[in-house]
């Protein structure tokens, strides 16, 4: 059991996650290299790690850690199909910043919460 | 409901209450004969969509006491995670599953009878799966007891399980959004953003949150409401005139009647259609 918390995010709300680790899920739309940049309302860059399998159009699940340039660098990243329904994922976002409660450990308290 | 008394006393956590006994008698005992959510028995399950972090957070008011999320009991609980981990062991298979928002172990107990049951648990690192399963405590830390834990096939039901979720602990927290009944229209799932902003304008009325009036529709708190309000006293107010004040069918009232009283949270009184205020 642990108390960390990986926030998913849009691009919209990229800036205040530096340094923090999130959870993208958008449409890839370029695939170059180590680089793919998602659209998750709005452009995100993220750094591959190498054994990434993602397909252009499709949608990406990208786990990583924001760095100080708004890109992310990735420590998992799946390749999502191409049925995910964006509204959602944008829906999910909204939620998970509306009611931090149920979603996000704030980094701050950290800790184990044992019960 | 026998059952319900059954249920209660075969719980070996009442035992290990120790003094408390007293206490633990007047939880499950005195509601015996209701349906309300302060029973123990299996009939008074309830299965709530949680994040990881909620299960974390759940409450206990003493070791071995059922747990609580939002203030209210679960017992049974599903949600969806990325396996990070799979151990075999000899009698279970624990996984620990993230979801985002935490990370918790999941156990799932082993068959010995049916030892075919390992092989099919063969779940690929990172794909995501949904849990049915109950919260246990053992040896201060915290797991979920799985009862099945099956493949997610579709990404959207993460996101849909993460408002459904949601949309949870918005209805326990601030009252179901407006003429919503209670259940089943959370688990519409599409593409309705709007349904946060209703919850949270929903919180209008000011009901005080009783374990059984959580379960019921809006409208049913609202005549329930009205009742307390009302100089019925003992004697109960008629339907006609629940009616007529509130201005909603005579139909409408007696089926709002008929689930307060099944939450045993309103009686009848001289007759079927008289309903007073069940206080204790």
């Amino acid at each position: 059991m642990e108390s960390i918390s990986t926030p998913r995010i849009s691009s919209q709300l990229i800036d205040s996650y530096v340094g923090q680790n999130v959870m993208v899920v958008g449409k890839v739309q370029q695939l170059r290299g180590d680089t793919a940049v998602i659209d998750a309302d709005g452009q995100i860059t993220a750094n591959l790690n190498r054994d990434a399998h993602l397909v252009n159009g499709n949608a990406a699940q990208i786990i990583g850690k924001v760095l100080p340039d708004l890109s992310i660098k990735a420590m998992s990243s799946v390749d999502l199909g191409n049925n995910v329904d964006f509204k959602v994922a944008q829906a999910v976002v909204d939620a998970t910043h509306q009611c931090r409660d149920l979603f996000v450990f704030d980094a701050d308290k950290g800790g184990m919460m044992m019960g | 409901m026998d059952d319900s008394y059954g249920g209660g006393y075969s719980r070996t956590s009442y035992n290990a209450g120790g003094g408390d006994d007293a206490g633990g008698f007047v939880y499950g005992g005195s509601q015996g004969g209701s349906q309300s959510g302060a029973g123990k028995g299996y009939g008074d399950d309830t299965l709530r969509p949680v994040t990881i972090k909620q299960v974390i957070e759940a409450e206990q008011a003493y070791p071995d006491a059922p747990f609580r999320i939002d203030g209210l009991e679960v017992t049974q609980v599903t949600f969806v995670g990325m396996v990070r981990a799979i151990s075999p062991q000899t009698t279970n298979v624990t996984f620990r599953l993230d979801d985002g928002t935490g990370i918790i172990e999941v156990k799932q107990w082993l068959d010995a009878d049916k030892q075919d049951d390992t092989s099919k648990q063969a779940f690929a690192l990172d794909s995501y799966v949904r849990v049915w399963g109950r919260l246990k405590s053992f040896n201060n830390k915290r797991h979920v007891g799985a009862h099945v834990i099956k493949p997610v096939a579709d990404y959207n039901e993460v996101q849909y399980h993460l408002l459904e979720a949601t949309y949870c602990h918005l209805f326990f927290t601030k009252s179901a959004p407006g003429g919503g009944g209670g259940d089943g229209s959370g688990a519409n799932g599409g593409g309705n953003d709007s349904m946060f902003v209703d919850g949270g304008n929903g919180a209008g009325g000011d009901v005080p949150m009783n374990d059984g009036l959580r379960m019921v529709s809006a409208r049913a708190r609202q005549v329930y409401n009205w009742l307390s309000n009302s100089e019925g006293g003992n004697e109960g107010v008629h339907a006609n005139i629940i009616s007529q004040a509130m201005k909603i069918s005579i139909g409408e009232v007696l089926k709002c009647g008929e689930e307060l009283t099944s939450a045993g949270v309103t009686y009848t009184t001289i007759d079927d259609d008289t309903f007073a205020i069940l206080d204790y």
